[in-house]
């Protein structure tokens, strides 16, 4: 374990990704006690002031403080992230370890289904399903976990295959273990490293459609804290005063920033071929 | 490419869009509108509306009205708009249309950047360049397209004024002024591919490099420029095709965001509409032209790397 | 004067209207209008619906009265003036009103206008399946009948002093009696009326164009060849878009996007002071708005100065809970509602709230002002102890599930030309939108007995009592009005933006020399 963290932190990607990535967790984790105010107390007074001492990024449309608004907002912001994309993953990886175990016909129509549902946008399908379900960022959440399963099924899919090959795994069904049992056990755990390096890319992607599905009025309801919407909000007043929406597109960027690099410092770690 | 193996992407495409069909149809009917009430609206009688919904068929069984809709599809009919009483089908290939042309046009803009640039960074592996494209590729997919749509808009349009900043011109009416109108939108869909493809250009350049055909040019005299782009592009270009066509996917949600900000009337445009509106006629058409959209561009990119790529044997 | 000449336009017997017309243009552009060229004008939404009985949105209005005429249309300062009728008048007891129809005046399809179309379209308009907007704007209509080829009759089921100004409600618009007979699903993509222009193309999400028409009833207006409207879904294109020039005219603006057009070269500001409000709807026959004492409490929560600014950055005034304030004739005065939570606490331990309530209030995103003021009203309310959460929604899913349906969203109205046509619209028990529900006969009795009456003083005093009970009962919170906020290129001649904001009157502005030559 040592080793593996010793050999991340070697590559820039890998460093500087898990710099970012832990800065944010501690956002996440200690966001709530690190806000100087009350992020949703109004003040007439204090509308659209720049960074000063007392409200170090400044105030937003309706005089509350930004800072405190982006360290709430990164628990709701990143931890969505997240388990939207664990979720995409799990389903996803489920569909296409199994997909891959049972081979041949079954094979072929599970993927080719999932080809067809890959067809349509991500950003299309997590449009829908919310219209469906209502706006609110328990569905926003399902949604985007939703769209990205076909994806992580075909990935999951193609690592099972090159894994399935392998000796281990004829070995469990020459001792003929229950295939549910092989799915689980053998296969899962062997095809688990390429896939945490596609979910820690995959992380960004999930914080820019949340926050494309607050512009389109589908995402987290406000007064809010997600960046998304705090961004999308901000863009009616950035002529007014361009801190509003400067802070937290920053703070999204930074993130996906962060889990793109970790992510690429991840598959240098556990892939060295390329 | 034998005739079973094209009779068979081709099968794979209807058994697509037939999946994406039942999805969408299944979509809709939860969708909780009530299409008599969508068309008629809210001031309409309780009678107007049970004898629109009995000419419309809505009170048939699904898998009746699944058929009935399915058969008209088939027929190129897709329906009526419950938002304008208009024909579906037209207004939606219309928008297609503009909107596989700003796709184009991303695509082409996208690969005329991002192409040299994975080059570079491959020929300079490590060097200050290659770092220098990393960033830039790590800053491309770091921000959502709605703030890099306004950001162009507020300093390309207003600030600098050196393009137009929305709408769509034909290209029929004023070709250049076409043209000028879809630079901006193009450029933001394209950030995030140029992203993506220069880098899979950069790692394909760098693998290539290393194999044993290109070290063999090398030993045969030929100049390093040689090399470099009569065997070794031609070699990483190739993967770059599927995953560009694989790209479309994301190219065609991206202009859905594009499209409602520069106010382009695409086919993003008309879905966003309908979903609002709960037409759901429209959204069934536009789901599945999208689709076929995605199936179409994958068929032709998998026939042009089997024709640029003679190594390949599809049985 | 005003008071005057309202009168004349009511009541008087014979009015010609042809001296009216150019009144509105500005000291800037006294010379002589210019005709020709493209006026390209920015619109918000899609023009959905074409048929203009059952237009429902500001820039359907928009187009149905480029295409369209009513019987009479309504002037910048809201009284009503001739369009095909060339004069109007009523018998003593107002309760039947004749209107004389211009000669001459032909259908886009060169059919004569008559009376009988007229009457074929108010029956359309009152006919429940044709599901008209307008049904129960146009007045008190018991019976239309032709007298003669240019002669209409309406025959009312009470007195009513307003009928001129029912006429040129937006839907009440003038289409061929042969269209109707034949169904009017006809009208859902093509256009035949008596309207400045005709219609070219239809395209509802992206553009719409309109050309002038050369039979038109006044053969000197439209000045403008061509009416371009596009749609603009991101207001901030749209400014952009203006700046560039590459529209002359939007119609309708948010203030945010009005500060960023301030000292724009090149671009107008308007502005102008209206009856236009956003109302928090509370339904009074639910809980636990079925209290009045609740509804007062959270009315009590509101900083309506405060709201001003976050609503509407400045560019409105406050509301004290009924919908008239001083852009109407009958305004009266109340006095202002101040917060208070003190009051507002004990009213809710009062009425069996002690603990406080937690409600949902729902927000459509069109326009934004309606989320930022649910936002604020959230804030506000809190320390009263009510718990609100805000739903926002896309427009068009709050008109299918929510409006007049929903137990408490956020409203937003234009002005209506009357009081009689803001309370019959939204608050009494028989009102055509009674989202609140709210039913009070003391109510109903005056805003009825003040739509019978003649006299000035009796209306002024039966209006003033009717606002005195809304504003005791509160069956809607409206903390702020609105101007009505546009912008338009410095070469766009006589256009004034309308309090109404659904009043548009294209037919007699005009391009000066300034205006880039387009096709």
């Amino acid at each position: 374990m040592t080793d593996f963290i010793k050999r991340l932190m070697r590559s820039p990607q890998g460093a500087i990704g898990t710099i970012i990535v832990l800065l944010v967790l501690v956002a996440v984790a200690f966001g709530p006690y690190l806000a100087p105010h009350d992020p949703e107390a109004m003040s007439i007074l204090a509308r659209f002031k720049g960074p000063s001492a007392d409200f170090l990024l400044g105030t937003d449309q309706y005089g509350r403080d930004i800072f405190s608004r982006l360290m709430i907002g990164a628990r709701s912001t990143v931890i969505m992230a997240v388990v939207a994309t664990l979720i995409g993953t799990v389903v996803g990886a489920l569909v296409g370890v199994t997909s891959a175990f049972l081979g041949g016909r079954a094979d072929e129509v599970i993927m080719r289904t999932v080809d067809a549902v890959m067809s349509i946008p991500s950003l299309l399908f997590a449009l829908i399903i919310v219209n469906l379900l209502g706006s609110s960022d328990i569905n926003a959440l399902l949604a985007v976990s939703i769209a990205f399963a076909p994806g992580m099924a075909r990935i999951s899919r193609a690592v099972a295959l090159s894994a399935r090959k392998q000796d281990f795994v004829s070995a469990a069904i020459a001792r003929g273990e229950k295939p549910n049992f092989i799915v689980l056990s053998e296969m899962l755990p062997n095809t688990v490293a390429p896939i945490i390096v596609e979910m820690t890319i995959r992380v960004s992607f999930a914080i820019m459609l949340f926050a494309t599905l607050s512009f389109l009025g589908l995402g987290a309801q406000p007064p809010s804290e997600e960046w998304g919407l705090m961004v999308s909000e901000a863009r009616r007043y950035m002529h007014i005063s361009s801190w509003i929406l400067v802070w937290p597109s920053l703070a999204i960027a930074l993130v996906a920033i962060g889990f793109n690099l970790l992510g690429d410092g991840l598959r240098d770690v556990l892939n060295p071929k390329t | 490419m034998s005739a079973s193996y094209l009779t068979k992407r081709v099968a794979l495409i209807f058994y697509t869009l037939l999946i994406v069909s039942l999805i969408v149809f299944a979509m809709t009917q939860i969708l909780p509108a009530d299409a008599a009430v969508m068309m008629l609206g809210e001031n309409a009688t309780e009678e107007a509306l049970a004898a629109l919904r009995e000419q419309m068929g809505l009170n048939n069984p699904v898998w009746t009205q699944y058929l009935h809709w399915i058969a008209g599809v088939f027929q190129g009919d897709f329906g009526t708009s419950l938002r304008t009483g208009l024909s579906v089908g037209p207004v939606m290939v219309e928008a297609l249309s503009r909107s596989l042309l700003l796709a184009l046009f991303s695509i082409c803009l996208m690969l005329f950047i991002a192409v040299p640039l994975g080059i570079l960074a491959a020929v300079r592996r490590g060097k200050i360049v290659d770092m220098a494209v990393s960033l830039i590729s790590y800053v491309g997919v770091s921000l959502p397209e709605f703030v890099t749509a306004t950001l162009a808009l507020l300093f390309l349009a207003d600030r600098w004024k050196l393009l137009p900043p929305t709408g769509y011109v034909p290209l029929t009416e004023n070709f250049w002024d076409g043209v000028a109108h879809l630079i901006m939108p193009a450029a933001v869909i394209s950030i995030i591919l140029v992203a993506h493809v220069s880098r899979m250009v950069r790692s394909e350049m760098v693998d290539v490099l290393h194999t044993d055909y290109i070290r063999a040019a090398r030993l045969k005299g030929l100049s390093s420029r040689q090399v470099l782009w009569g065997h070794a592009l031609r070699n990483a270009l190739l993967p770059t095709i599927t995953i560009v066509a694989l790209d479309v996917g994301y190219l065609l949600g991206g202009v859905i965001v594009v499209e409602e900000i520069f106010a382009i009337p695409g086919i993003g445009r008309q879905l966003i509409i309908a979903i609002q509106a709960r037409d759901l006629p429209s959204i069934q058409a536009g789901v599945l032209i999208m689709a076929a959209t995605y199936c179409v561009v994958n068929f032709i990119a998998d026939i042009l790397y089997s024709l640029l790529d003679k190594r390949i044997q599809y049985d | 004067m005003l008071e005057t000449t309202r009168r004349r336009f009511l009541l008087g017997t014979a009015f010609v209207a042809a001296s009216a017309t150019l009144s509105l243009s500005m000291p800037a552009f006294a010379q002589a209008p210019v005709k020709g060229g493209t006026l390209r004008v920015a619109i918000d939404q899609a023009t959905s619906v074409l048929n203009p009985l059952l237009v429902r949105v500001n820039p359907e209005y928009m187009l149905a009265e480029l295409l369209y005429s009513g019987l009479t249309r309504l002037k910048v300062d809201m009284s009503p003036e001739a369009d095909l009728a060339e004069s109007w008048s009523a018998n003593e007891e107002l309760t039947e009103w004749t209107f004389i129809l211009r000669k001459g005046v032909k259908f886009h399809d060169g059919s004569a206008l008559t009376a009988a179309d007229v009457v074929a379209s108010y029956k359309a308009i009152l006919n429940p399946d044709t599901a008209s907007p307008g049904r129960k704007n146009v007045g008190p209509i018991e019976d239309v009948v032709a007298k003669d080829e240019l002669t209409v009759v309406f025959k009312l089921s009470g007195p009513y002093a307003d009928m001129p100004v029912a006429t040129a409600y937006m839907n009440a618009k003038i289409v061929p009696a042969a269209i109707i007979e034949s169904g009017l699903d006809k009208l859902s993509s093509e256009a035949v009326g008596t309207g400045p222009f005709k219609l070219v193309s239809f395209e509802p999400d992206r553009q719409v164009v309109v050309e002038r028409n050369p039979d038109y009833y006044d053969p000197e207006r439209p000045y403008l060849d061509k009416v371009v409207l596009n749609v603009y879904p991101d207001s901030t294109a749209e400014s952009s878009a203006l700046i560039a020039g590459e529209i002359d005219l939007i119609s309708t603006l948010d203030p945010t996007e009005y500060m960023r057009l301030d000292g724009t070269d090149g671009v107008d500001l308007q502005r102008v002071a209206s009856g236009q409000f956003c109302n928090v709807n509370m339904r009074c026959d639910v809980k636990p708005f079925d209290d009045p004492r609740v509804r007062q409490a959270l009315a009590l929560t509101v900083d309506r100065e405060a709201m001003i600014q976050f609503v509407t950055e400045g560019f409105g005034t406050a509301g004290n809970d009924t919908p008239i304030n001083n852009a109407y004739r009958f305004f009266s005065e109340q006095p202002a509602r101040k917060p208070d939570i003190a009051k507002a606490k004990q009213l809710l331990a009062d009425a069996g709230y002690a603990d406080g309530i937690k409600i949902t209030l729902v927000a459509s995103e069109k326009p934004a002002l309606r989320t930022q003021l649910a936002v604020a009203l959230r804030e506000m309310a809190k320390p009263a102890g009510f718990d609100i959460e805000v739903q926002t929604m896309p427009h068009a899913t709050y008109l299918d599930q929510v409006w007049k349906k929903g137990n408490f969203y956020v409203g937003f109205y234009n002005m209506q030309p009357t009081e009689d046509g803001i309370f019959k619209l939204l608050y009494t028990s028989d009102a055509a939108w009674n989202e609140t529900r709210w039913d009070n006969s003391d109510f109903d009795k005056a805003v009825n007995a003040a739509r019978v009456t003649a006299d000035e003083a009796t209306r002024a005093k039966l209006y003033a009592e009717a606002q005195k009970l809304q504003y005791e009962g509160v069956p809607s919170i409206i903390p702020t009005f609105f101007d009505v906020l546009g912008a338009k290129r410095t070469w766009v001649a006589a256009y004034d933006i309308h309090p109404r904001a659904s009043v548009f009157r294209f037919d007699h502005a005009w391009l000066t020399d300034k205006a880039p030559t387009r096709s």
